[in-house]
């Protein structure tokens, strides 16, 4: 549970990112704006459809990070590492056509993603699109900026932008030691100290110590959520079968079953369980009951 | 119903609406820490208390830069030794009251549960890092004759090229934090995995050959060991090797050969063109590059002399090219090749204006541990061609999001910011640095006496003088007192010219401070310069009997004190009206042998009232040091 809800943030964070590993790009174009805007909802959907990871391969990578010692931050860093290389394969996947535009074009001025952020949030899961267009052309253009290039663009034309698929399966491998051990060297050289209490309570929040705000008071009993109380206070229709209908037997269960009926602490799992070692034992115990002129019927 | 609606102030129109239908907008789902985020987000830095980390006892806030990292590395072993407590003595860890439960306070299995010779034993002790022990299972099922599965076989040979054939150091074991933490401050570079050395036909390369087939996974497990300690030349033998047996390479082997490159070849371009030649393979075996292959690429290309100039930019074009976006590693080995060294004539900074243009509001993760010297790179830049702007450039986008995570450990974040500082203390107004101080000192950095003698020199040159007491006591805080240079130019600038009587009188209360410190401390000597500094601070603030016992130490330390020193001493006893002390003043100058003691016994006879005897020993004096010079 912890490692999903772990995804789901990563995932809005790596939004922003892919978003600006696509953007980048270095020559100014007239129909820049179109392009970039183009450009950030491709990507965004890339990204949002990218999901979640495999659980099974969240699962190895929460169990490889736990023998580290600083296993909250390299777990986090570990599954944003698989979550990047999907995505970027994802984006590499159409990375063809959007090899060229980037090839023409230049990188506009960035927005401040923060202010950005929280919106973006919302409307995220509104309609599972990504970005809206709202952020209007007109941003666009007041941000293209006329410089010099950086460098001349001559490149190794070693490579070529990838276009298949076969990228795909080499991000979905198990963390082997080696990336255990890549992740360790990450988070030991930058610094995680936690600033103010709060961002030590986030910590403390996604290593699994700290109630989830806004507290829920069920949280740890999912699974009675969906068991109604008729089933915990209605116990008698266990006592219809394996019991006799009246006598001190009966009586007994009755007994039991009123008490069983208050009690919180118990499952209905449990409750069941006790009811039929009862049963049980009342059937191992027939001759004793008998010699004692207990109707068993 | 229409007077109804027009007392409330609805329009018809909005009761029209009120009948369609109502459309819920779909329910938002937060992530578990969105509310502490949101309450986080509107906390700043207080730059005027300590880091939280210490916000506990104020005697433990560190004051300077050794405390802290003392102090943090306390905080760092206590935490281990509490966790090598409740791993290694679980039996008294039982009791669970938490609801719902929390795994990780729980102890951890440490040590070895599965004794018998199996697979599962062998991936068990894989899975603690008991590399010896892994390795005698691993001889144990093969003599016994039991397969071990290719998965099981590739992740022993991982462990043991990881850690060189050597048992990692364990948490809580004597002497393990502190190595660790010491390597986490003085070198970033494998902070889990100390740097060995890779021995001859050690357990990795004897399994490796005894494997009957070994696949792309055991190569690179072999050859990324061999890269890591230092086997350099095997490595590209082992990959040769591989060629040969025609068995596909993989993306992490071609980074550890891309990085070991300029260890196996001598010249320049024979490193460039071994390096084309790898990137070629890749191409061929049609294995695609990551950005950390790039990054290595740009690395190696540092030591390839001239050819980097020309050849990173294009790697860089290559990388947009295939869209991997470029990390803040691959900008600082840029900048290392742009800006090779300050002898290397007048570099502008066009290169790193441009670069702060394309990176200027990103915010980055890291994804190299080389990312974290970036900023220390460009501040470096930014101070050497005395680029002000450029500077604030940097620390802006320093500022933005969590960037600053990416300053490093203390180290480099104490390299960022002395940088930084001196930049500021070059080009500034003293006000924009004192502004600049208050903010930054101590809560992010803690000056050595070097950031303060810039200081100091900012404050001379703008004139604010006044502030130097203010200074001193921070230095006292920051521990800086060791340093007597450091004391010598603060008690120059002191001394330099005449202030007004309250600062005069300030400053001589520093002088008396600075010179306890020289008693106190053990090692430090004092200079003449030092020495006649604090006589002429306690001068002018008209002490003259302090002055006095500093003339005696003049003696005790075997310095001279200067003509000047003694002729304003004089004035001082000719204002007093102390003639006593005068002619000892000549005494004292003649005990020096001083050339100017004549000079001074005449001043003595013609401005004081002097009795009998003082006239005599004065006269003598002025004739035993033989003509005044001129």
């Amino acid at each position: 549970m912890k490692v999903e809800v772990t995804n789901k943030r990563k995932l809005k964070s790596l939004k922003t990112k892919s978003e600006s590993a696509t953007n980048y790009a270095p020559k100014p174009s007239a129909i820049e704006s179109t392009f970039s805007m183009f450009q950030k909802a491709t990507a965004a959907d890339t990204s949002s459809e990218s999901g979640t990871l495999e659980p099974d391969l969240v699962a190895a990578a929460s169990a490889a990070a736990a023998t580290l010692p600083n296993s909250r931050q390299a777990e986090s860093e570990l599954l944003q590492q698989l979550r990047r290389r999907k995505d970027l394969t994802e984006a590499q996947k159409k990375g063809n056509d959007l090899g060229d535009i980037i090839a023409d074009m230049k990188v506009g001025k960035k927005f401040s993603r923060q202010n950005s952020w929280p919106s973006n949030q919302i409307r995220f899961d509104e309609d599972g699109q990504g970005y809206t267009h709202d952020r209007g052309i007109a941003s666009e253009l007041a941000s293209v900026r006329k410089r010099k290039k950086l460098f001349p663009s001559k490149r190794l034309n070693i490579f070529s932008p990838v276009t298949d698929k076969d990228t795909a399966e080499s991000a979905l491998t198990k963390p082997t030691l080696w990336d255990i051990a890549f992740v360790n060297e990450l988070s030991f050289s930058t610094n995680q100290m936690p600033r103010n209490v709060l961002e030590e309570m986030i910590q403390w929040t996604k290593e699994g110590k700290l109630w989830e705000y806004p507290i829920n008071n069920e949280s740890g009993l999912e699974e009675e959520v969906g068991i109604s109380f008729t089933e915990h206070v209605f116990l008698e229709k266990h006592l219809e079968e394996g019991f006799p209908r009246q006598g001190p037997v009966r009586h007994f269960m009755e007994l039991v079953v009123a008490g069983l009926s208050r009690n919180p602490y118990l499952t209905v799992q449990q409750k069941k369980e006790h009811i039929s070692w009862f049963r049980d034992y009342f059937h191992q115990k027939a001759e004793v009951l008998n010699e004692a002129d207990v109707c068993l019927s | 119903m229409h007077s109804l609606c027009g007392a409330f102030g609805w329009t018809p129109a909005v009761h029209q609406q009120a009948k369609e239908s109502v459309i819920l907008p779909r329910k938002k789902a937060w992530s578990k820490e969105a509310v502490l985020e949101t309450l986080a987000s509107t906390l700043n830095r207080d730059s005027t208390a300590y880091p939280y980390q210490f916000q506990d006892d104020p005697y433990l806030s560190p004051r300077t830069a050794t405390e802290f990292k003392l102090y943090s590395l306390a905080q760092d072993s206590g935490r281990s030794a509490a966790r090598y407590f409740v791993n290694n003595h679980p039996k008294f860890f039982t009791k669970d009251f938490a609801e719902p439960h929390i795994p990780c306070l729980m102890p951890e299995t440490v040590s070895l549960l599965l004794e018998e010779v199996s697979e599962e034993a062998l991936k068990e002790r894989i899975t603690l890092r008991k590399v010896t022990a892994a390795v005698d299972m691993y001889d144990q099922l093969l003599q016994t004759g039991t397969a071990v599965s290719m998965e099981t076989t590739h992740e022993l040979l991982d462990l043991i090229c990881l850690y060189c054939d050597r048992n990692p150091v364990q948490e809580g074991e004597a002497g393990a934090e502190e190595e660790k933490e010491g390597r986490r401050m003085t070198s970033r570079r494998g902070a889990d995995v100390p740097r060995l050395s890779w021995t001859e036909n050690n357990n990795a390369e004897r399994i490796f050959y005894l494997l009957p087939e070994r696949d792309t996974r055991c190569y690179s497990a072999v050859i990324r060991g061999m890269v890591k300690h230092g086997a350099y030349a095997k490595a590209f033998s082992v990959y040769s090797d591989m060629l040969n047996n025609r068995t596909p390479g993989d993306v992490h082997i071609f980074n550890a050969l891309i990085s070991a490159a300029p260890e196996v070849r001598d010249g320049y371009s024979e490193r460039w063109d071994l390096i084309s030649e790898l990137l070629n393979h890749m191409k061929q075996q049609e294995i695609h590059p990551n950005l950390l292959t790039f990054n290595s690429v740009l690395k190696s290309l540092r030591q390839c002399g001239s050819l980097a100039r020309s050849y990173s930019p294009q790697t860089l074009n290559e990388m947009k090219a295939l869209g991997i976006a470029p990390s803040l590693a691959s900008y600082d080995h840029i900048l290392a090749v742009f800006y090779k060294s300050v002898s290397s004539g007048p570099s502008n900074s066009d290169v790193l204006q441009n670069l702060m243009t394309e990176l200027e509001g990103q915010s980055f993760t890291c994804v190299d541990p080389d990312d974290v010297l970036f900023f220390s790179s460009a501040m470096k830049v930014c101070l050497d061609n005395k680029d002000l702007e450029l500077g604030y450039r940097v620390q802006s986008l320093v500022e933005v999001g969590e960037n600053w995570r990416l300053l490093g450990d203390s180290v480099q974040l104490s390299i960022y910011y002395g940088r930084f500082f001196n930049l500021l203390c070059m080009m500034e107004d003293v006000d924009v640095v004192l502004r600049w101080y208050k903010q930054m000192v101590p809560s992010l950095y803690y000056p050595n006496a070097q950031g303060m003698k810039h200081l100091l020199q900012a404050l001379d040159t703008d004139g604010r003088l006044d502030l130097l007491p203010d200074i001193w006591t921070d230095m006292k805080t920051l521990g800086l007192y060791n340093r007597a240079d450091l004391l010598e130019q603060l008690l120059g600038l002191m001394a330099g010219e005449e202030h007004s009587p309250e600062l005069q009188e300030a400053f001589a209360v520093c002088a008396l401070d600075v010179k306890s410190v020289f008693e106190e401390k053990a090692g430090l000597e004092w200079s003449a310069s030092s020495l006649s500094h604090v006589t002429t601070l306690l001068l002018r603030a008209s002490k003259a009997q302090q002055a006095w016992d500093m003339l005696k130490l003049f003696k005790a330390h075997n310095r001279i004190p200067s003509e000047a020193l003694l002729n304003s001493f004089l004035s001082v006893c000719q204002r007093d009206g102390a003639s006593e002390r005068a002619v000892e003043l000549v005494q004292l100058s003649a005990a020096f042998c001083l050339t100017s003691t004549s000079g001074l016994a005449s001043r003595a006879l013609a401005e004081f009232d002097l009795n009998q005897e003082q006239r005599l020993v004065l006269a003598g004096l002025e004739a035993a040091a033989g003509p005044p010079s001129d």
